[in-house]
């Protein structure tokens, strides 16, 4: 087995792509978890420009959103947490404080989103400006009230902690990294997983799910089967405000436990982008975000560590921005290769008018 | 239509996008932006002639501007601003106003508020204040300007500040009023680089920049290869950069700092950490915490400035911002003050190391005469604190 592995790594070109190939075996399960945690609050964007596009909204303001969530959930914290106290609850270091706040957080998201979609689909205002003014808005009023609240520097109510799974899990040959990457995770990285699951099912496999696509594709012909054009998109919006807000949360209340003036830092348009690479599937975008974040972190494994081989005396050769520009190479290489055509719901973007009122 | 709504959809983005990077990197986002045609658009001089100072010392007017953020940061704005108190009130005159900018395009606007009531004294805290204030001291040669963290700074020819860093013009006689605070950041890099290697049990330590563009970041690393050599000259340094090219990404994203310093901490299993990366190193502070190992924190006592790491944050190497502002203004009323690049160091007390708080009880007792002994030594200046090509990264290790 030696002999041949050695024998492939001696072919020029084949060998470097097997030694990169044995290098990503190598560093992967170390990293695994990582990546998922920088790609969750993405993920959970990308999750919420799905769920409105799918249904004929477009949703730009998911940063704003998010950052709103980031600030509101953070400060909740530090005014609950004198009132409710921070006695551990258990699993994930949750505390009472700690949830009333993750609950305020997604409620903020949704009154933000709520805006979004009166502005959208009842006043049928330019989509596009709305989620810009979300955003615009969203970045000085949370950045006027830190600037007031934070300096007293008040203590928050903590972070959610990562759940440490049993190491007889993760040492399972094959499957253990993989287990460590889903399981080794705060609960907003983990219940990433279960909304991209149960959303890709319902999204394709439900009426709900039909009704939203149709909606999205061709609101005429759903409304003359009897679907609620309005009330559809008003609800898809109003759940992709929980992602959001999710994505948001999890900033400040997962990642850290702090809230800094645009922690977001364009989080909510990579989500937008790894939606598009993604083709508007819950599945498909959360592997985006994934990508994006494995190659980032594969490119700091080769600034951290370099391969041996080879390949490693190629790598010191090149330059260190190429590392920091990976995600983008590779974003235009599988989108223009392995994804093909992106192509958006029909009626994206589209305000829709009754016809009885038009 | 639909392809109409998608171009629309990727414009708008990508506008946001640019704008919002180029708010939070502030001054240092717009200093590598493509030369604009004046960078100091907006600086205008002040009114009524030549600026004549108040000859009773306690009628000096003192302006603080700080950098987004707060005045109570414990970074530092309330450093130069408790440094602008104590200049003001040695000379017994009153507490200077400050400013706190918004966000980063309100820097230039803050200052020139000072310029147009016609204050003497001008300080303005931090790098991102570098080039606003660089601008309002060329269009107003006649009054003061402190720029804490702004030294050497780098002008053209004719005064202005020189976005592509070749540094021609003399700052010193084309800005004889602009006080450009700089620090030998090699020096407490060194102090922390003994606490590290004395700290470190697995003999590996770690150092995480935020950009390999920064040089006071590559110096603070220097500083600290020697120091822990000093130590233990076996010691195993790790060194990292966040990025090559993103500023926000460098200094002021701490969720990406976690996530980076989480790899980092278990790919190379290191024991001690020391972050030179801004709000990004809190981050990775926070990383040092959640892994079990200690962190050192940078510019000032993190231990205080981020109490969220306090826990394991061991030391933090630091610049004595009070001491400078509080020292430059004595020296300006006096008369004795010079322009240009105005540098600390051990010599004038203005680096050092933070207090343990915490963990004094893990700390060895020797380690303080130890960093006292090597801090006496730098003010006699004779120990080495970076190596001959001092702000060259290619002498760290990669």
């Amino acid at each position: 087995m030696d002999a041949l592995i050695n024998a492939l790594y001696s072919i020029p070109l084949v060998g470097l792509v097997f030694q990169l190939g044995g290098y990503i075996i190598a560093v992967g399960p170390n990293v695994a978890p990582g990546i998922l945690q920088a790609a969750t609050p993405v993920a959970l964007a990308a999750l919420c420009g799905v769920m409105c596009e799918r249904a004929g909204v477009v949703n730009i303001g998911i940063e704003g959103i998010m950052l709103t969530s980031a600030f509101v959930g953070w400060y909740a914290g530090v005014l609950l947490a004198p009132v409710l106290g921070t006695a551990d609850l258990g699993p994930f270091g949750a505390n009472p404080a700690l949830v009333v706040a993750l609950v305020i957080a997604l409620v903020s998201g949704v009154l933000i989103s709520w805006l979004h979609a009166w502005l959208s689909i009842s006043v049928r205002a330019d989509q596009i400006i709305s989620g810009t003014i979300i955003n615009i808005v969203a970045v000085g009023l949370t950045g006027y009230l830190n600037n007031l609240i934070s300096k007293a520097s008040p203590n928050g109510a903590g972070a959610f902690t990562q759940f440490k799974p049993p190491h007889e899990l993760t040492d399972l040959p094959v499957v253990g990294w993989l287990l460590g990457m889903f399981l080794s995770q705060g609960p907003i990285a983990m219940s990433v997983i279960v909304i991209v699951v149960i959303f890709q099912v319902l999204l394709f496999r439900s009426r709900w799910g039909l009704r939203s696509r149709a909606v999205g594709e061709h609101p005429r012909a759903a409304e003359t089967v009897g679907i609620d054009v309005i009330r559809v998109r008003y609800r898809n919006v109003l759940i992709g405000g929980v992602f959001a807000a999710l994505g948001g949360a999890y900033l400040s209340m997962e990642a850290t436990n702090s809230f800094q003036q645009e922690m977001t830092t364009g989080r909510g348009f990579v989500g937008l982008a790894a939606m598009i690479v993604g083709r508007w599937s819950p599945v498909g975008a959360f592997g985006a975000a994934l990508l994006f974040y494995s190659s980032t972190a594969l490119g700091n494994s080769i600034k951290f560590a370099r391969p041996s081989g080879d390949l490693g005396t190629i790598l010191v050769g090149l330059p260190a921005q190429l590392y920091d520009a990976l995600p983008y190479l590779l974003t235009i290489i599988i989108l223009a290769g392995v994804v093909g055509r992106s192509i958006p719901p029909a009626a994206d973007g589209q305000p829709y008018e009754r016809e009885a009122t038009a | 239509m639909r392809n109409r709504s998608l171009g629309l959809t990727l414009l708008a983005v990508t506008a946001l996008v640019v704008s919002a990077c180029s708010n939070t990197g502030g001054g240092a986002a717009s200093a590598s932006a493509p030369a604009a045609a004046n960078p100091c658009a907006g600086a205008t001089a002040h009114s009524g002639g030549t600026h004549s100072f108040p000859t009773d010392k306690t009628k000096w007017k003192i302006g603080v501007s700080t950098d987004v953020g707060t005045v109570n940061d414990k970074n530092f704005n309330e450093y130069t601003f408790n440094g602008a108190k104590a200049g003001a009130t040695a000379l017994g005159a009153a507490e200077p106003p400050v400013v706190v900018p918004k966000d980063a395009s309100e820097l230039a606007k803050n200052i020139q508020g000072f310029v147009d009531q016609n204050f003497d004294i001008i300080v303005t805290a931090g790098f991102n204040n570098g080039q606003a204030t660089n601008c309002a001291a060329h269009a107003n040669p006649d009054i003061w300007f402190i720029g804490v963290d702004q030294g050497p700074p780098c002008v053209t020819p004719d005064g202005l500040p020189d976005s592509a860093f070749k540094c021609a013009g003399d700052a010193k006689t084309l800005l004889p009023k602009y006080v450009a605070i700089s620090y030998q950041e090699d020096q407490p890099g060194y102090l922390a680089g003994m606490v590290a290697a004395t700290m470190s049990k697995s003999g590996s330590i770690g150092a995480i920049g935020g950009i390999t563009l920064c040089g006071p970041c590559v110096r603070y690393i220097q500083g600290f290869q020697l120091g822990a050599q000093k130590v233990n000259p076996n010691i195993k340094l790790f060194v990292s950069w966040v990025t090559t090219s993103d500023f926000t990404k460098a200094f002021n994203d701490p969720v990406t700092g976690k996530n980076f310093g989480a790899q980092f901490i278990t790919t190379n299993k290191v024991d001690v950490l020391f972050q030179v990366a801004g709000k990004t190193g809190n981050g990775i502070l926070d990383a040092a915490c959640d892994a079990g190992i200690y962190g050192i924190g940078v510019d000032v006592d993190q231990a205080l400035s981020y109490p969220n790491a306090s826990k394991c944050t061991v030391t933090s190497a630091e610049k004595k911002l009070s001491l400078s502002v509080s020292t430059d203004i004595a020296n300006i009323v006096a008369g004795t003050q010079k322009g240009g690049d105005d540098h600390w160091d051990a010599k004038r007390d203005g680096i050092g190391y933070s207090p343990f708080h915490d963990l004094e009880s893990k700390v060895p007792a020797t380690l303080k005469q130890q960093l006292d002994d090597a801090l006496a030594q730098m003010k006699a200046g004779t120990l080495k604190t970076c190596p001959d090509k001092c702000g060259d990264i290619s002498t760290l290790p990669k």
